[in-house]
């Protein structure tokens, strides 16, 4: 019962009905006071004419001579006193039915009056000098009542009670319709009311489907920009973060326990079958070597899984969203310098297969979080070393560093074995390998271009490859350069 | 019994493959699809031991390339774990379907259940008279006392009691008893069928002359 009580619908229906009642009744209560003054003024008016045609009649036939003066008015009284002016037919007709007249002097007396005047007249008292004039309604009559100051008073009087019954009628006819028109609101309110708030109920529809775990799904916006759909598109973005922090973290858990199996395969596999019975100590060493090299390996995809999912949660695109914890310090710092350890670093590694490293290195200048960078460098830099023909013995990996068209930019340029077209647009993509081939045991984890790309992203840069088979591949990092100082 | 794994980690095929050489197997490794599919065509394997994902050839691919015409019971490793793919596996033809990570013990287990169920045994235990064959312990037992055998005589009297009926030629014998790797000379068969007639009786393994062995 609360909750019918509580709904913005049935809210909303009560104030309309209130209100629409209100106006209603107001606008049939003018109406019927309208037509009442109206109805007043008409039998006014025919009291008027009643009383003109009456004294005229009166004058005419008290003046026995065409052409004499105006009679004065106590002559007047005079004949009608003795009794001598008869009224003609047509004009006692017209007094004969509901209408009726009295003309009484100054004491009350009777001077004139037609048969059927009622007894309880009460004439306007006579005022010492000038005029008496009055209309009033007794009763179901309504007559027009005069005196003057010499000694005459008149009333000309109807009776009303069918304007009173025509007007009863014509209040029953408004409150009819008035209640009529009042349902037909309602109705049309509870329509009105109802549409109103039906994008609330598909929005909180939506909203629950979401909340029971259909994260894909999406409150429907028809498209025009009332307020409600203002608000589904706000909540919308809401989800789509939401969403999207959500597949991150499934992602991520999706990634660590898949490429994790592989390895605690191996862990699992080695260590059962070397503790199923005893064994020599090469045995044991070897085992424990192939354990140990097993769990770098997953050390190391725990690590770029962490960096990558760590890089994906400071990504601009939700800024919002996530906490500044992981935001990046962004320093001036040159590529040239980034790129000149990573070489450096990676120097061994590359002796160890026989490749040249060549740097090209111009100052670049860039705002960015240099250890992100050095990672970056690294990865692209490794990911050149790696991919070398395993038949061709040395080659020349070229780092070039510069600037150009207002950007910073580094590219690495490897001898090897060139990416395919169909592979290209995939291979920063994670776990994607060209190869198919899990080279987990050759020390990648399939995440380095991956985490390369998101560090790029994330100082504002981008990442391409451009490579065809067997022409080696050209890896370009380039980044904003920061605003002259 | 003898085995074709198919993995491309290096360090799982190797670990994989040590171990069921420890338990009497002849293993083939293969370590990518395509050269594992050309194995199994052409070597005759008890069983397979099949990763899903493997460069060249996925393990799809190599289980569409082997059935219908290639009966071998496959066993397929995955790291994927939903329904679907399990589904998905056994709809193709594999035989069983393992979960990476996977106990050496359960490996080893499905691997004896699918090699005993494709030579139509329904238990472990296989008795030929006084004698009793246990493939979960790899042992032999005459009129209830254990037999020691070696590994090589164990394999090859395990291999015709489960074919038990069936006369074994010498070259299939040969195959299923030896990897690819090893070159031991084929008369070594006689050597071993000899001593296994020392250990279990005369008459419990017949020779028919030109068509190989049986046990009736």
């Amino acid at each position: 019962m609360s909750s019918f009580l509580h709904s913005i619908r049935w809210r909303i229906q009560a104030w309309h009905g209130a209100i629409l009642f209100v106006a209603i009744a107001a606008f049939c209560v003018t109406a019927y006071h309208f037509a009442w003054d109206h109805q007043l003024r008409r039998v006014d008016r025919e009291l008027q004419e009643s009383e003109h045609l009456l004294i005229r009649t009166l004058m005419d036939a008290a003046k026995p001579e065409k052409d004499a003066g105006p009679m004065r008015p106590e002559e007047l009284a005079g004949h009608l006193l003795a009794g001598t002016i008869t009224l003609p037919p047509d004009v006692i007709a017209r007094f004969a039915d509901s209408s009726y007249f009295s003309i009484r002097d100054g004491d009350g007396r009777i001077l004139l009056q037609s048969a059927n005047a009622p007894a309880d007249l009460v004439p306007l008292p006579v005022p010492a000098n000038g005029f008496n004039e009055a209309t009033r309604a007794a009763g179901l009559r309504r007559e027009s009542l005069r005196s003057s100051a010499r000694g005459f008073s008149s009333i000309i009087g109807r009776d009303i009670t069918r304007e009173r019954d025509e007007m009863r009628r014509f209040a029953w006819l408004l409150a009819a319709s008035g209640l009529g028109v009042w349902l037909l609101g309602l109705l049309g309110g509870w329509w009105l009311a109802g549409r109103a708030i039906q994008p609330i109920a598909a929005i909180s529809h939506a909203a629950t489907r979401i909340a029971e775990g259909n994260l894909a799904e999406r409150i429907d916006t028809s498209g025009t920009d009332s307020e409600l759909d203002q608000l589904s598109l706000v909540l919308n973005q809401t989800f789509e973060r939401l969403h999207t922090a959500f597949e991150r973290q499934r992602q991520f858990t999706a990634d660590a326990s898949h490429e994790l199996r592989t390895p605690v395969t191996i862990l699992l596999a080695e260590t059962q079958r070397i503790l199923k019975r005893d064994r020599k100590p090469e045995e044991y060493r070897d085992a424990l070597a192939t354990c140990q090299a097993t769990a770098e390996r997953m050390r190391r995809l725990i690590e770029s899984l962490l960096l990558l999912a760590r890089q994906e949660a400071t990504s601009p695109s939700d800024a919002q969203v996530c906490s500044d914890r992981n935001t990046l310090v962004h320093q001036p710092c040159d590529l040239a310098d980034v790129l000149r350890d990573t070489a450096g670093q990676l120097q061994p590694l590359a002796d160890a297969r026989g490749i040249t490293l060549e740097t090209h290195l111009q100052p670049a200048p860039c705002l960015a979080d240099s250890s992100m960078l050095s990672i970056l460098a690294a990865n692209i830099v490794g990911n050149a070393i790696q991919h070398q023909n395993p038949d061709s013995t040395g080659g020349t990996v070229h780092i070039t560093t510069g600037y150009d068209d207002g950007q910073v930019f580094f590219s690495v340029s490897d001898p090897g074995p060139g990416i395919s077209a169909e592979d290209l647009p995939h291979i920063f993509e994670r776990f994607y390998r060209a190869d198919k081939a899990r080279a987990g045991s050759s020390g990648h984890t399939g995440l380095g271009l991956a985490i390369a790309r998101i560090i790029a992203e994330n100082h504002g840069g981008s990442i391409k490859a451009v490579s065809s088979l067997g022409q080696g591949a050209t890896f370009t990092v380039s980044l904003p350069s920061p605003p002259a100082t | 019994m003898r085995l074709l794994v198919i993995e491309d980690d290096p360090a799982l095929l190797r670990s994989l493959a040590a171990t069921f050489r420890e338990e009497g197997y002849a293993v083939d490794t293969a370590d990518d699809g395509a050269e594992g599919l050309r194995k199994a065509r052409q070597g005759s394997y008890d069983a397979v031991v099949l990763d899903v994902m493997l460069p060249k050839l996925d393990g799809w691919g190599v289980l569409a390339g082997l059935r219908p015409d290639i009966r071998t019971p496959v066993l397929m490793l995955t790291a994927r774990d939903t329904v679907p793919d399990r589904i998905k596996g056994l709809d193709h033809g594999a035989d069983d379907y393992l979960t990476k990570p996977f106990d050496i013990d359960e490996l080893l287990a499905r691997v004896r259940a699918l090699i005993r169920r494709a030579a139509g045994q329904t238990q472990a235990l296989v008795s030929i008279g006084a004698v009793t064959l246990d493939t979960t312990a790899r042992l032999v037992s005459l009129d209830g006392t254990n037999v020691p055998l070696t590994a090589r005589e164990y394999s090859l009297f395990e291999y015709l009691a489960l074919h038990r009926g069936e006369v074994v030629s010498r070259a299939t014998l040969y195959e299923h008893l030896f990897d690819e790797d090893d070159d031991t000379l084929s008369n070594l068969l006689d050597v071993h069928v000899s001593n296994l007639r020392k250990k279990l009786g005369h008459d419990l393994i017949t020779t028919r002359r030109g068509l190989g062995y049986s046990i009736p």
